[in-house]
């Protein structure tokens, strides 16, 4: 029996070591915040990094991670911005025909369930909830220059909002006060919109230093994003604030210390890090930060071995998809002859060869010039090691932009002066070898010209020509514009994209905008 | 009357071997209890074929010598056998009611047929499937009535993909649990390991037990939703050694091929339809005929091997060991399957009896050689047939190989030669698995009172690499090879299972007859911690260097406290409650633990006088269960995992940093509100047995809700640190019924019959999504990215396709790129798709065991009604300007478009062309999974027996399809590993 005894006991012994506290399971690799702090005390500028990255990056594990429930590769920030700001203007078209890439590159039949308006929407609003979590995390530990980095964090939110009110022009107002509340959110117009950004960048613009390391935002970089937001104002709010424009596009011109890259293609080679003339850009290396979203799909996109030679652009890999079209290099010279007598360098990069100049048919990859402006070679070493993924940066913000919104601010009625508006133009033409301009040639018109020559590809087409009021309807039309050869008109509710049909389901306050 | 005709037969099938036998002549009567004579009892001299039935009277008379033993069966009566002593034997046979009888294994404990109150199917091995049985689910598909075995397709260890009543769940795991010898299955399936039931040796399997319904599965509770599937391991037995020695070759060959063109039929395609690309084909010149489909395939041969002995050491401790050695070749060249596999079980007892111990320790290796399954079969489809497999000038060891110029250097062009692809790389994947339990059984100093411990321990390592031989196409960059090894992983997992409870058991007298009760505590918990390398090329070196190390741990953590008590009332009336409260640590701190009770009553109906005065049931049962039941196992949900609870953070990998010079930073999407989802099942069921057990089965009908859905799904915009996240939303209804059969048909003494049938209804709907219209469901087609077909709608059948209707023309030809505008809004856009159901309501199995002296024939059959399946070949292989190259100078294959595999209306397959409820097909049908012919050998004088087997697997197949195999547990056929038609011929020794 004493067994029987010593047994009994093992046995509810064991059965009361029930090890409830086992149910806490902790993951090994992944870290809290306290925890990462006490390994890196420098954690917050890390996820801090990973905000800024979430503009280019698709997700924090590699170029087939994707931040949002949509696919990695198709999804990130960038990509979005080419695609709806280039592809569906005059000047770049994409051929792959994907669901719902065409309708963005005929600007027809798009509607709330084409993917790429909800891979914007839902980057848009995976940018700012992270930005809110991070205010509330920074309120809690002890970091250096803190304010400075709220500023940034601030900065970056407002940014994603800009896209939101550019694209969509509606959306609810997350902040981090609202942080983690399920209750959806009440919408919020376009003018609310915007007097929030407004207001936030004027905050952060005390916030920020004058100077910051590569690729972090300063004070230009807050002025330039109000310039941008001021010169759309009109768009936004229904009431103009050129003024405002010129006055922040001269703060960045006067005040940044950025000068005009000496060559152009410095802006859009593998080294443009080294430009003086980016104010802002969306960092991509071909090792360490690697996405299918950054200037790679510009690169290898506009990159075919049918035609070209990848490795004279740094690329191993082309994809096929993305041509210029008349819309852009028409405003260069009437054939592929012309593109290449003009003086203007900006003229050049297209390549011609095997191409036809108009564009038959938007899916045949020979119909078309593609552009190779962004190129992934080295600007000082162009025959540097080729890769498959691109290490140019894309220049978000540069100063040239900032001297074509003075002129246009000034044209408009924004004030400053004619003579600086000109010099400012001149300066940028000049920088590309094409001829100046006399003050009689400085319109309205020419002014969104020249915007096209110099800033196509860089994820501003759409918007300037919303400005000028000729994205919509039948005025100004481009080859595939409503999905025919030389184009024809398109709705005028087109100046908006229509919101995700998943976000009106998730979100039962959204509403449609008007004509969808 | 017709059974005697039939015996009249057979007894002139004896006299016809009688004079073989003549020695004596013994004669008697049978009878039963009461003295009332016994008509067609069996009765057989043992060891041989010779017998003999009873007449109308219960007389017999037989040939036999003295001292030879006389065995007396009749269904429905306990077997007797008798040594012959002198010409005159008679006998009384006991009543049995042996099947109902028969030991169930519920959980914690066991029951009777015929006291079992939910819906329980137990499948012995009598009951098996049979042929080149790799891994246990093999044996079992078909077997039971809503119990649904798709597995993914042909390799050697493809996932099974078991659905018991189609599964609850909308996106968490909608797998049965799965339980061996008290110990559940992991939740994670180690590295390299497409099947997990191929971990245990289909030869140790005693049975299975199939809970259905919830008032069974209940008390497993937490991972129980799905139904549990107890798997009962082989023991020994006191008594003389036995052993079993079992050998089987098997020749495989694939049944179906995708009918795409060959090369000559390609030229004409070529110069027909695209003649400005003629002159890609072939190679400088000369037109190939090459077959890649057959080019990849072969005709497989595998072998298992089993040896066990089984017995007792010192005629105390019974014991069994087991070995087991499988060779498989899967049909894709290459992909080899080799495993030894061991196991150990002790019974000791100790302290007079009181204790008794079960030790069981099973070890397995598993080596396999893993393909590229989808970019090896993709690219034996799509390659151009007028070229060759091999080319003498070919820098690429040999193999032929597609390339163009582009700045001056060669680079690789079109698909890769997946000749090239499978030879060219070697992916071997090991791991060594040990699983060993220990069960105390320990019987108190209170009468009817046990105490049961049960620990279990299981550890495994994998260890996975990948590497390119030289000159290997997949390592070719900038005219340079960078061979080598590409990818590594290695990986332990280990598994603690603590189970213990007290079982009461006590019959009384009185209206209660007995309760049988158990209470106790469970722990698992599952750890799984690995890292995996990544070499690849590098453009500063030129070779392939290491690239990325990505460590991973997951933890899982379940408990859980359970009560249940049996109670039977006069016989009659039998009751089962129990209640369990489950924890698991994926869930927030405050929403970790949840209670799921259930309660079932049955009635022998049988056993009431009104009914036996029938004189015709034997069995006649009704049961009616309730029971909630949970899920918790969100590891492969995205957003899901292991700690979805609280705000963590992750290092970037080495490619996603961002800012120079700072490591970046992720925080992960997290909800603290998660919660168990439930799911409540109501029951009813009959079990019925009729004319003597001649035709006996169960009917089942349930409905079932489950609740607190655990999906990813997309939150308001903003208000989470995703798009989507993982949550509780909404809630689905099932309802279905099952019916199985069973009939005796002939039962004599050298000849029996036996047909079994069984059939399920199923249907899930989606009834609640928390506001939501439509999430989506997955389906990934094979264009793009990012192209989904399927969607959870509400009011509609989880996981329907969300489709534009095709028109057609008045010839009953599709017309391209046009759809039926269902809104009459004049456009078609995604507001004209309707939702089609994707999966089969209905599914069953049906086959027999004819056994006729010592031969034996026995087949299976099973399949689908309904159901739709996405012939996505159609969409990658299927239209017009398919071959036309884009970006290379490589031509693709299609689909003969000249037998009608495909039609050439259908031009290209943009915009809404994909999402074409032309691509969907019926998929119903039945195959034949196997046709056995045995043969038993007289036993030799030193007692061995002999069996001889000749099986098919996968006989034939029955289908409208126009693919290659409308059976797919996914729904979009595109790169299917073919099912193998296997022939087997098999040996078993008992001696």
């Amino acid at each position: 029996m004493d067994m029987k005894k010593i047994l009994l006991i093992l046995f509810v012994s064991t059965l009361a070591i029930s090890c409830v506290d086992d149910l806490d399971t902790k993951p090994k690799v992944d870290l809290t915040l306290e925890e990462l702090l006490a390994q890196d005390p420098n954690a917050v500028t890390g996820i801090l990094s990973r905000l800024y990255g979430s503009f280019a990056l698709s997700g924090a594990d590699g170029p087939g991670s994707s931040d949002i429930d949509d696919d990695a590769g198709e999804s990130p920030f960038l990509r979005g911005i080419v695609n709806l700001q280039d592809f569906t203007a005059d000047g770049l078209k994409n051929r792959w025909g994907d669901d719902g890439l065409d309708q963005l590159t005929t600007a027809t039949k798009w509607d709330e369930n084409n993917k790429f308006f909800r891979y914007m929407y839902n980057r848009i609003y995976y940018t700012i909830p992270q930005a809110n979590n991070l205010i509330n995390v920074l309120g809690g530990v002890e970091v250096d220059n803190k304010s400075q980095v709220e500023g940034e964090v601030r900065f970056l939110r407002a940014l994603a909002y800009y896209y939101l009110i550019d694209c969509f022009g509606k959306g609810v107002l997350a902040t981090e006060e609202n942080f983690g509340q399920s209750t959806p959110l009440p919408e919020v117009t376009r003018t609310e919109l915007y007097n929030y950004v407004e207001s936030e960048l004027l905050a952060v613009e005390g916030l920020l230093p004058d100077t910051n390391s590569y690729g972090r935002a300063d004070k230009a970089a807050a002025q330039f994003l109000l310039a941008r937001l001021y010169m759309n104002a009109e768009v936004y709010t229904g009431s103009a604030q050129f003024a405002n424009a010129l006055s922040y596009a001269e703060k960045v011109i006067t005040g940044s210390g950025h000068t005009l890259a000496p060559d152009f293609l410095q802006n859009f080679s593998g080294d443009n890090h080294t430009s003086p003339e980016i104010i802002f850009p969306l960092i991509a290396d071909a090792d360490v930060s690697q996405s299918y979203g950054n200037t790679t799909y510009i690169v290898n996109g506009s990159l075919s071995g049918e035609t070209m030679t990848l490795s004279d652009y740094g690329a191993t890999d082309g994809w096929g998809g993305h041509r210029a079209s008349k819309g852009w290099y028409g405003l260069f010279a009437a054939d592929a002859a012309g593109l290449a007598a003009s003086s203007d360098k900006r003229a050049h990069l297209f390549w011609t060869g095997g191409h036809a100049y108009d564009m038959e048919s938007y899916k045949k990859w020979t119909d078309g010039f593609p552009s190779i402006k962004f190129r992934n070679s080295a600007f000082n070493n162009p025959s540097g090691t080729n890769t498959s993924f691109s290490s140019t940066d894309f220049p978000l913000f540069r100063l040239a932009d900032a001297y074509l919104m003075y002129a246009e601010a000034q044209v408009r009625g924004g004030g400053g002066s004619a003579a600086t508006a000109l010099q400012y133009v001149n300066n940028v033409r000049s920088r590309a070898g094409a001829t100046a301009i006399t003050a009689s040639e400085l319109t309205a018109d020419f002014i969104l010209d020249e915007r096209a020559r110099e800033l196509n590809f860089e994820g501003v087409r759409r918007s300037d020509l919303i400005r000028n009021g000729k994205f919509t309807g039948g005025s100004y039309t481009w080859p595939w514009k409503g999905n025919t050869l030389n184009g024809t008109s398109i709705p005028d509710h087109y100046k908006l994209f229509p919101i995700p049909q998943r976000s009106l389901e998730a979100n039962p306050n959204l509403t449609q905008n008007t004509g969808y | 009357m017709k059974k005697q005709i039939k015996n009249a037969v057979f007894c002139l099938l004896f006299l016809a071997s009688f004079g073989l036998y003549a020695q004596q002549t013994v004669s008697g009567v049978v009878t039963d209890a009461s003295g009332s004579p016994l008509p067609a009892v069996n009765v057989v001299v043992k060891g041989t074929t010779t017998g003999v039935s009873t007449d109308f009277d219960g007389n017999y008379t037989i040939t036999a010598a003295n001292g030879q033993v006389l065995v007396f069966s009749s269904l429905g009566f306990e077997t007797q056998e008798v040594n012959i002593a002198g010409a005159t034997l008679n006998v009384t046979l006991m009543e049995s009611a042996s099947e109902l009888n028969e030991v169930v294994v519920i959980g914690y404990g066991t029951t009777t047929v015929k006291d079992a109150t939910g819906s329980v199917a137990s499948i012995t091995a009598e009951d098996f499937n049979q042929g080149a049985i790799v891994s246990s689910d093999q044996l079992l598909t078909g077997k039971v009535a809503g119990v649904v075995i798709t597995n993914s397709g042909g390799a050697p260890d493809a996932a099974p993909n078991i659905r018991i009543r189609g599964g609850a769940s909308l996106s968490a795991n909608n797998s049965p649990l799965i339980v061996i010898d008290g110990i559940p299955l992991d939740v994670v399936t180690p590295a390299g390991v497409g099947n997990p039931l191929s971990l245990i040796n289909p030869n140790d399997i005693a049975s299975f037990s199939v809970l259905k319904d919830a008032s069974a599965t209940a008390i497993y509770g937490a991972r129980a939703s799905n139904g549990v599937i107890l798997i009962t391991t082989k023991k020994g037995t006191l008594g003389e050694t036995k052993y079993n020695l079992s050998m089987s070759a098997s020749f495989s060959e694939v049944g179906e091929k995708i009918d795409m063109m060959d090369g000559p039929t390609f030229e004409r395609f070529i110069n027909e339809y695209h003649p400005t690309h003629a002159n890609l084909l072939g190679v400088d010149g000369t037109i190939y005929n090459t077959d890649w489909q057959d080019a990849i395939f072969r005709n497989a041969v595998s072998s298992i091997i089993n040896f066990s002995a089984a017995g007792s050491l010192e005629e105390k401790t019974p014991y069994r060991i087991s070995v087991n050695h499988t060779s498989n070749q899967g049909l894709i060249k290459t992909n080899d399957y080799e495993r030894l596999s061991t196991s150990l079980r002790f019974n000791p007892t100790f302290l007079d009896g009181d204790l008794k111990a079960d030790i069981n320790i099973k070890g397995f290796y598993v080596d396999k050689n893993a393909i590229d399954e989808g970019g090896v079969l993709g690219a034996a489809v799509n390659m151009d047939p007028t070229k060759p497999i091999y080319n003498d000038n070919s820098i690429f060891g040999g193999y032929y190989q597609g390339t163009r110029i582009d700045g001056g250097q060669t680079v690789l062009d079109g698909d890769w030669n997946p000749v090239a692809r499978l030879m060219q790389r070697q992916r071997p994947e090991k791991l060594l698995r040990i699983l060993t339990n220990l069960e105390l059984d320990y019987q108190l100093p209170i009468n009817g009172l046990r105490a049961v411990l049960n620990v279990g321990l299981e550890k495994s390592t994998a260890d996975n690499r990948e590497k390119y031989v030289d000159q290997s196409i997949a390592t070719y960059k900038v005219e340079r090879f960078n061979p080598g090894e590409h990818f590594r992983e290695d990986q332990d997992i280990t598994n603690k299972t603590l189970e213990g409870y007290l079982a009461y058991n006590k019959d009384f007298d009185g209206f209660l007859q007995s309760l049988d009760a158990q209470a106790g505590y469970s722990y698992q918990n599952f750890e799984n911690d690995g890292v995996k390398r990544l070499y690849n090329y590098d453009g500063d070196t030129g070779g392939r260097e290491f690239q990325e190390l990505d460590p991973y741990y997951t933890e899982l953590n379940l408990q859980a406290f359970f009560g249940r008590a049996n109670l039977n009332f006069e016989g009659k009336y039998l009751v089962t409650l129990s209640v369990r409260a489950d924890a698991s640590s994926v869930f927030p701190k405050s929403n970790k633990w949840a209670y799921f009770p259930a309660a079932a009553v049955a009635w022998r109906l049988s056993d009431e006088a009104f009914i036996e005065n029938l004189n015709v049931f034997n069995n006649l049962k009704l049961r009616l269960g309730w029971g909630e039941t949970g899920q918790s196992d969100i590891a492969n949900i995205p957003g899901g995992g292991y700690y979805p609870f609280a705000p963590f953070l992750q290092i970037g990998s080495s490619t996603s940093q961002y800012l120079p010079g700072e490591n970046l930073y992720n925080a992960l999407p997290f909800n603290d509100e998660l919660k168990w989802e439930t799911t409540t099942t109501i029951n009813a069921g009959l079990d019925f047995g009729l004319f003597n057990g001649i035709l006996s089965g169960s009917v089942d009908v349930f409905k079932r809700e489950t609740d607190d859905l655990l999906a990813y799904v997309p939150v308001p915009p903003g208000q989470a640190s995703a798009s989507s996240l993982i949550d509780n939303v909404g809630s689905t209804e099932s309802e279905g019924f099952e019916v199985s059969l069973d009939v005796q048909a002939i039962d004599t003494q050298n000849a029996s019959l036996n047909v079994f049938a069984n059939g399920a209804y199923a249907k899930t709907t989606v009834s609640n999504l928390n506001g939501l219209s439509l999430i989506g469901a997955g389906g990934t087609l094979p264009i793009g990215t990012g192209t989904f077909l399927l969607r959870h709608a509400l009011n509609q059948q989880a996981g329907a396709a969300w489709v534009f209707r095709q028109m057609y023309n008045q010839q009953g030809e599709p017309v391209y790129n046009s759809f039926a505008d269902l809104n009459q809004d004049g456009v078609i856009t995604n507001d004209d798709r309707y939702l089609r159901p994707m999966r089969p309501n209905y599914t069953f199995g049906f086959g027999f065991n004819f056994k006729y002296k010592n031969l034996s024939l026995r087949s299976s059959f099973r399949g689908q009604y309904g159901g739709q399946i996405y012939n996505a070949k159609r969409l990658t292989s299927g239209y017009l300007v398919r071959p036309v190259p884009v970006n290379t100078q490589a031509l693709a294959n299609v689909l003969n478009f000249y037998t009608g595999a495909a039609n050439p209306i259908i031009y290209d397959r943009n915009g809404n062309v994909p999402f074409s409820d032309y691509f969907l097909e019926d998929a119903s049908f039945i195959r034949c999974e196997n046709i056995t012919l045995g043969y038993a050998f007289e036993p030799l004088t030193n007692g061995t027996q002999i069996q001889a087997s000749l099986t098919v697997n996968n006989a034939f197949l029955i289908t409208k399809y126009s693919g290659q195999d409308p059976e797919n547990f996914g729904g979009i056929d595109d790169n299917f590993y073919p099912r193998p038609r296997v022939v087997t011929l098999g040996l078993n020794f008992d001696f």
